[in-house]
């Protein structure tokens, strides 16, 4: 085990950071460096350390309190062969697919709407506000009576029209409906906010100009509107990547029931055990914190991935 | 807020558009109710006591309860002397990201530099990063510097952050107009006056969101407040009210609900305070 | 950004790796624990009796500063945290029993309580208690507070209609093998449309397994969960199934809280806490409920501990602390204030435990919890049991919820099961 002195090292990683550049003409651009120095210094300060310290555990077993045990690449051979890992990610895109691509329809009408002229819009915002800050207790409780079986809203309206109950959170697509209308609800207010804070920076002789030309409601949205708002539109996208394929509370607080189970487990069959769920089953159900950490970088490299993909389809009409 | 006489018919309406504007009042009014029901029934809930919020049928009216609520809540945990705590961490933490995010935005957004692809690049790693096992060596780090037990060691490793960075850059890119800096370069202005007198006045709605969002984070979180809190009298809200949670059928749901409530009171009057600066009216918020 | 992220692994992983690692390998420098008068406690909402703790700092106020603290969120999660961190580490702690597993093979992280002269306590507490504090190298870092005997709580009325045994003392005696118990559901979904007998199958395979002696992992780290215990309790979980015994609802959802108030899941098995979530959930039955012993023999589930931490500089008056706080009579009040069943057998004949429950009808609850705690068998819980049950808990719930093949659901059980011992080093 390494000893005390390691700890001053960190230092020295801050000065090689300048080192690595050429030193001439970099002088010019030294108040750049400085603003954005902030972050990065924080990030060395107290986030690489962490950060470190989880890929070192990645190739370790550990318990938490226990001495650690070197396991070589055990973890990954294991996480890469890991069916249930496997799964957990598929649960996880098919619940952020269901949640985020009609969240960010809906969130984008909303603030068109709001956008528009209207009386009352104070009132409006804040009522659109609310479920983002609800407490979770409430809407898990409130979603539990909404999807439940035979006195459920959703129930009920199904059987209104004419079709079947569906047992909602006890069936593996039911459940993944139910996490996703809870995350649709959750955040469909949030990302309208944000998209409102967009359609702000369009200016108004814009929509002057189309009406001029004679421009109904929808064209204007789509050549005026969309076009303009398209940097607001890859920052919400890739913030609901970020974030969707790290969800865990959502289903966490719908799935848990009795106090004997696990509460990372995700109902039956694992449906709604989404990837970070997993990582928290086996790093603190298990206690298996070396395993834990090798998950996390999966989940790290499953993120990256999906937001370079993102990325590459928003990006390059961004730039044109 | 609200004001009542907005659904009085708009004076420059023709039959057309107030058509159209009942319509939108319709459609607006729908989404309300959806997005406050659950906020209606957490309502009705601290209202009530534990074993009638789990009695069925759920309960759709208000109960009797409340005051009794607040009192047990108010004899449980200390509500106001937790809520100062999350007020000084959420308002310093939202000051500081607010100066810290924008700036670095700013840079990433407007100005050519080496090694900015790069930087910006490590930026969007960094936010890609799942934050939940680095507990144990952030616990370690802030045992050395003494931090543990104190709000320092709340606010200082949220001062700036990758998001909001993130979403700055996004909205100066289309908010800021290069003629704009073009010009007040010419006029002979420095970088720190570029971002004061030009950049900052335009982005506005930007940053009343960025504000909005960063306070309401620093007011919510819990997971590492929760580790890096460890004296009773010096929490949170958001911990003290997680010390409400007991095991089994011993938990007060009507008390816990009661807490949640009350303590989204302070973040509503920010979001009401913070939107007015998105929603300006048409024309006049934005650039010219 | 592929480039950046190697860039990032090479000039700051490894140096910081080894930084942390510094950190926690020597926590010298930080201080641990308290000093002198101040004694820091930590437990959750509902772990120990509020008037216990109250009585104890009041008691102990002239020598000791108790600081009783309320921890929320996961709270081993927090412990672990702290003890690895080695900084403002609790001098008593709280531990729970689901948790001791994962404490025990870390022994050397607390106080061995036999060194304050524990033994002398033993007889007064349940033996299959005192044990599960215990660590495989003897010390014992477990002090115990209470225990959740599990029972047959039934509706008394709806027993009656379908024609079974509904007084307490027939209902343990008659339903008490799981044959028996059985055929009493099958005649009680023949009698009363619509009734199951229990609310999953999980209930059967849990408890039965809860009754055993052994576990999923034995103490020479060898897999034992393919063995007849399990096994068996794995065919008691189809056969109910089979027998259509479950209903097909989901525990604590509004769905089965209103079975249960209309009678259509008049009977569980529960642990003595499980009286509480009636109590809160379903407070209309009031009056309705009996309780008699469980088929076969009685099971364990929940039930907590208080531990001295290394970090404590005081052990011996933490130890008196402990010690009178959860004694006979203080256990008695904490099962009037948090419904935590008493560890120490004499309990049982005070006042407090002998109050007749109107929710049960004025039966005096602890008649059928106290000698059932005094019968439940002593099991080994392995660190890795939690690991290698799941799978099989997990199987099993997918025969009764999403109607898997049995024979299937074991086998996939099963190889999952060798799959992860062999990853955890158990051998199988």
């Amino acid at each position: 085990m390494a000893t005390v002195p390691a700890l001053e090292k960190p230092p020295v990683v801050v000065a090689e950071i300048p080192a690595v550049q050429p030193r001439k003409g970099l002088r010019r651009y030294w108040h750049l460096y400085a603003a954005i120095s902030p972050f990065y210094l924080l990030f060395l300060a107290f986030g690489l350390i962490p950060v470190g310290f989880s890929f070192y555990l990645s190739f370790h077993r550990w318990d938490g309190l226990g001495s650690m045990e070197w396991a070589g690449l055990s973890q990954y051979r294991y996480l890469v062969g890991d069916s249930d890992f496997w799964q957990s990610i598929a649960t996880t895109v098919v619940i952020w697919a269901l949640a985020t691509f009609p969240m960010i329809f809906l969130a984008m009408v909303t603030a068109v709407m709001l956008n528009s002229a209207v009386r009352l819009k104070n009132a409006y915002r804040v009522a659109f506000f609310l479920p983002s800050v609800t407490s979770v207790v409430a809407v898990a409780i409130v979603f539990g009576s909404v999807f439940s079986t035979n006195f459920g809203l959703v129930n009920a309206l199904l059987q209104a029209v004419g079709l079947d109950q569906v047992a909602w959170l006890n069936t593996p697509w039911g459940i993944k409906v139910a996490i996703a209308t809870l995350m649709t609800w959750q955040w469909t207010g949030y990302n309208a906010i944000i998209f409102l804070a967009g359609l702000q920076t369009i200016p108004g002789e814009l929509y002057e100009a189309a009406r001029i030309d004679g421009a109904g409601p929808v064209q204007t949205f789509f050549r005026v509107t969309l076009p303009l708002l398209r940097p607001t539109l890859l920052f919400v996208l890739v913030v609901s990547t970020v974030t969707g394929l790290q969800s865990f509370s959502e289903p966490q607080v719908l799935l848990q029931n009795t106090a004997n189970e696990s509460t990372f487990s995700g109902g039956p069959g694992h449906s709604g055990r989404t990837m970070v769920l997993y990582f928290f089953q086996q790093t603190f159900d298990n206690n298996d914190f070396g395993y834990g950490a090798a998950v996390a970088w999966g989940i790290f490299l499953v993120v990256v991935l999906f937001s370079i993909i993102n990325w590459r389809l928003l990006q390059r009409r961004d730039e044109a | 807020m609200a004001s009542i006489h907005g659904l009085k018919p708009s004076r420059a309406g023709i039959r057309g558009s107030r058509r159209r504007a009942l319509a939108l009042h319709a459609s607006l009014i729908t989404g309300v109710l959806l997005s406050a029901f659950p906020f209606y029934w957490a309502v009705i809930m601290s209202t009530h006591t534990s074993s009638e919020i789990f009695s069925y049928p759920p309960k759709l009216l208000p109960g009797t309860h409340f005051l009794e609520n607040v009192r047990s809540l108010f004899d449980a945990i200390d509500f106001f002397g937790s809520m100062a705590n999350s007020l000084l961490v959420a308002t310093t933490v939202t000051f500081l990201v607010l100066l810290f995010d924008s700036l670095a935005a700013f840079v990433f957004a407007k100005f050519a530099f080496p090694g900015k692809r790069l930087l910006f690049g490590l930026l969007m790693l960094i936010f890609m990063v799942p934050m939940q096992l680095q507990a144990i060596p952030q616990f370690v780090i802030m045992a050395r510097l003494g931090w543990i037990g104190s709000m320092t060691a709340l606010i200082v490793p949220a001062a700036a952050n990758a998001f909001g960075i993130f979403w700055m850059r996004q909205y100066m890119r289309s908010a800021i107009h290069d003629e704009l800096l073009d010009a007040s370069r010419i006029d002979g202005a420095n970088f720190l006056r570029q971002y004061w007198h030009v950049a900052l006045p335009v982005v506005r709605p930007g940053l009343a969101f960025l504000a909005i969002f960063t306070f309401m984070g620093q007011w919510n979180d819990y997971a590492w407040p929760l580790i890096a809190l460890t004296d009773p009298g010096n929490v949170t809200l958001q911990v003290a009210l997680s010390q409400l949670n007991g095991t089994h059928g011993t938990t007060d749901y009507g008390m816990v609900m009661t807490g949640a409530l009350l303590a989204l009171v302070p973040l509503l009057i920010v979001f009401a305070i913070g939107a007015r600066q998105i929603i300006g009216d048409l024309g006049k918020g934005a650039i010219k | 950004m592929r480039l950046s992220r190697r860039g990032l692994l090479r000039a700051g992983l490894a140096p910081a790796a080894a930084a942390a690692l510094g950190g926690l390998a020597s926590g010298c420098a930080v201080p641990t624990g308290s000093t002198g008068r101040n004694m820091v406690l930590w437990y959750w909402s509902g772990g120990l009796s509020d008037t216990v703790v109250k009585n104890a700092r009041a008691r102990y106020g002239s020598t000791v500063n108790l600081q009783a603290i309320q921890i929320g969120g996961y709270y081993r999660s927090k412990l672990i945290t702290t003890m690895a961190g080695r900084a403002r580490i609790p001098d008593i702690a709280g531990l729970k029993g689901e948790d001791m597993a994962s404490y025990l093979p870390n022994a050397d992280q607390f106080v061995d309580l036999r060194t304050l002269g524990a033994d002398t306590y033993k007889s007064r507490y349940l033996s299959w208690k005192w044990d599960q504090g215990i660590a495989d190298d003897g010390s014992m870092i477990g002090f115990p507070i209470d225990c959740g005997p599990v029972a047959h709580l039934y509706q008394y009325d709806v027993f009656r209609k379908a024609g079974l045994p509904y007084e307490p003392d027939d209902v343990s005696k008659e339903l008490n093998t799981w044959e028996r118990f059985f055929a009493a559901g099958e005649q009680l979904r023949k009698r009363v449309p619509g009734a199951s007998l229990l609310t999953d199958v999980n209930a059967v395979f849990d408890n039965v397994v809860n009754q055993g002696s052994e576990r999923y992992v034995d103490r020479d780290r060898h897999f034992i969960g393919d063995q007849e215990h399990v096994r068996h309790a794995w065919d008691l979980a189809v056969e109910a199934e089979r027998r259509r015994l479950v209903s097909d609802l989901v525990n604590g959802t509004p769905d089965q809280l209103s079975a249960v108030e209309d009678g259509k899941l008049p009977s569980q098995l529960g642990a003595s806490w499980a009286t509480f979530d009636l109590k809160n959930g379903v407070p209309r039955t009031k009056g309705r409920w009996r309780v008699a012993d469980m088929p076969v023999r009685p099971a364990n589930n929940g039930g907590s501990f208080l531990s001295i931490t290394r970090a404590c500089r005081e052990p011996e008056q933490a130890f008196r602390l402990i010690t009178w706080m959860l004694d006979a009579n203080n256990q008695a009040q904490g099962y009037v204030d948090a419904g935590l069943f008493p560890s120490t057998p004499a309990s049982y004949g005070l006042r407090q435990l002998r109050d007749p429950d109107p929710f049960f009808g004025g039966q005096v609850t602890t008649d059928v919890f106290g000698p059932a705690a005094q019968r439940i068998a002593v099991a080994y819980n392995s660190p890795f049991d939690i690991a290698l049950g799941q799978p099989v808990k997990d199987e099993i719930k997918n025969v009764g919820v999403l109607g898997k093949d049995p024979d299937k659901a074991w086998s996939d059980a099963m190889s999952k099961c060798r799959r992860i011992a062999e990853h955890l080093g158990v051998s199988h």
